[in-house]
């Protein structure tokens, strides 16, 4: 168990089964707004707490992430290394509860170590606890 | 009221607090948010917002739903407000564009016309509405914020399409990145070769949109015609992503700071035409070909000189198609001129952008006088893409 620092842009609960996709993603384009999956890879947005580094390209993506929210699909909150515009307004139009981790590479880096994370946001401390078994084998 | 670090006036406050209905809170929620992201101290009122995001092509059902969801909230545009392109020909004439974006692009517009956008369904805000120097706006659309940055002194951020809804809807921004004269800092001086016409000024921009990312000036900018500016810049956005190109004795003064220690770039002819052979195809007539000119939407005085060009010619060779994009109200202005133009056999479309649409019939070439046109159509849609003038364009596509 690791607890990390984050800001909150969109308020609201975060808490669930971890999905991590770290690269900067353009919503418009790599994810299928009405099956929320990203596209080519096997990764199911559906309730999880979708981590992410950033996102990048055509403003449209904040529709998606709006149009995600409408098919029932969406992810259940956003744990984002870099937030910017096109992020922050999908957030806030889906609903969806959006957050900042301050120090990223540390969060990418130990969730990689952890078998099927479960990440709990707490309001009050402003952080976000990740749960699950750390791996022993390294072999990397 | 400070809301978290982000200072509100009363009006504002009330907004986001929900007492101009729902849809006006959630406007002012996506701007405070972003403004915070992006660091502002406070929002700015906007004289004009200028509604990108809007074609059916791009946005499709998602978009459309939400522009629903909000209008039904009872939202209005509380400032002057225009609208970018569709999808679809809106006068009805060419029969180049697919008809299956109709319904749903017919709908994304009487939506945004019930919020009070005007419907002029054009690239070219500035023409429709000029702005003045040291004015705040929130425009989307590339081109069209670099024009305003660059040749009207007014300031925008590149804003992307919700936010232009909700600054629609609020009339406000967030204050900061180009909204303040400190982040309008020339940082680059860049002397050109000559500029003959609007192809070479295209390429121009497009090479420096593709090589320098500091705001640079141009040297002797104010010798082009209008047409080569607005093709310039609009190429620079396009290929870069440029919003504030600072034009040598156009740009009004007070407008923009120059840096203490600027870089000094020299481009010559020569570095053009070896960077035209990389990105632009040979002209040919193998196959079916679409000569394109309008990207952005013409002025009218470019559009009544290219009406007379025209008409000094006979008509369009076989297996070509000659297409002019035009603002939706030049359709009714000029439309006894366009009837000339239509009995050459040249195609007007008017409110449309064919790099937000389908066309018909895929082009094996396509002649632009636009690099923004040249740049996305190939990105886009993987079209092969030539660049030449709009008077070569007409003299190699018309007979005479």
């Amino acid at each position: 168990m690791r607890v990390f620092r984050v800001e909150e842009i969109v308020s609201g609960e975060c808490s669930g089964e971890a999905i991590v996709v770290d690269r900067k993603i353009s919503f418009y384009g790599e994810v299928d707004p009405e099956k929320g999956v990203v596209r080519g890879e096997d990764i199911v947005l559906k309730n999880k707490v979708l981590v992410l580094r950033g996102t990048r390209g055509s403003t449209v993506g904040s529709y998606i992430l709006y149009a995600l929210k409408y098919y029932g699909v969406a992810p259940k909150c956003i744990i984002a290394g870099e937030v910017e515009p096109i992020l922050v307004i999908g957030c806030i139009i889906a609903d969806i509860p959006l957050f900042k981790v301050l120090d990223y590479r540390s969060f990418i880096e130990y969730l990689r170590v952890v078998k099927n994370p479960y990440i709990s946001y707490s309001s009050s401390e402003k952080t976000v606890v990740v749960y699950g078994e750390e791996r022993i084998d390294d072999s990397n | 009221m400070w809301c978290n670090r982000l200072y509100l006036t009363r009006e504002e406050e009330a907004m986001y607090n929900g007492e101009y209905g729902e849809a006006t809170a959630l406007a002012m929620k996506i701007i405070v948010k972003v403004g915070e992201v992006m660091g502002a101290e406070k929002l700015v009122k906007v004289k004009h917002v200028h509604v990108s995001g809007v074609s059916y092509y791009n946005i499709r059902e998602p978009g459309l739903l939400f522009l629903k969801k909000i209008v039904e909230e009872g939202a209005i545009a509380r400032t002057y407000t225009t609208v970018n392109p569709s999808s679809i020909d809106l006068c009805g004439c060419s029969g180049l564009f697919s008809r299956e974006l109709v319904n749903g692009q017919y709908m994304i517009n009487r939506v945004l016309e019930k919020m009070g956008v005007k419907p002029v369904y054009t690239c070219v805000p500035y023409l429709v509405r000029t702005p003045s120097p040291g004015e705040h706006l929130a425009w989307g659309e590339s081109n069209a914020i670099a024009m305003a940055n660059s040749f009207y002194g007014a300031f925008t951020n590149r804003e992307g399409g919700p936010l232009t809804i909700a600054s629609a809807i609020t009339g406000r921004t967030y204050y900061s990145g180009l909204h303040l004269i400190d982040n309008r800092v020339v940082e680059a001086i860049i002397t050109p070769p000559k500029i003959v016409d609007e192809a070479l000024a295209s390429l121009l921009g497009l090479y420096i949109g593709e090589y320098i990312d500091v705001k640079p000036m141009i040297v002797d900018a104010w010798k082009w015609s209008f047409l080569s500016i607005k093709e310039f810049l609009a190429s620079t956005a396009a290929s870069g992503s440029h919003a504030l190109v600072v034009l040598d004795k156009i740009t009004p003064p007070n407008t923009y700071r120059v840096s203490s220690s600027l870089e000094k770039i020299s481009i010559d002819e020569k570095e053009l035409r070896l960077y035209k052979e990389r990105v632009s195809e040979a002209i040919d007539f193998k196959g079916y070909v679409l000569a394109y000119i309008g990207c952005p939407h013409t002025s009218y005085l470019e559009l009544k000189e290219l009406i007379d060009y025209i008409l000094s010619h006979k008509r369009v060779r076989d297996n070509v198609d000659l297409l002019i994009t035009i603002p939706l109200h030049y359709t009714s202005l000029l439309s006894d001129e366009i009837k000339y133009l239509v009995d050459k056999g040249v195609r007007v479309a008017g409110g449309v952008c064919p790099i937000v649409s389908l066309l018909n019939k895929k082009p094996d070439l396509v002649i632009t006088n636009s690099g923004k046109a040249l740049f996305y159509l190939r990105k886009l849609h993987g079209f092969r893409v030539a660049i030449a003038s709009a008077k070569d364009i007409v003299r190699e596509v018309m007979l005479n």
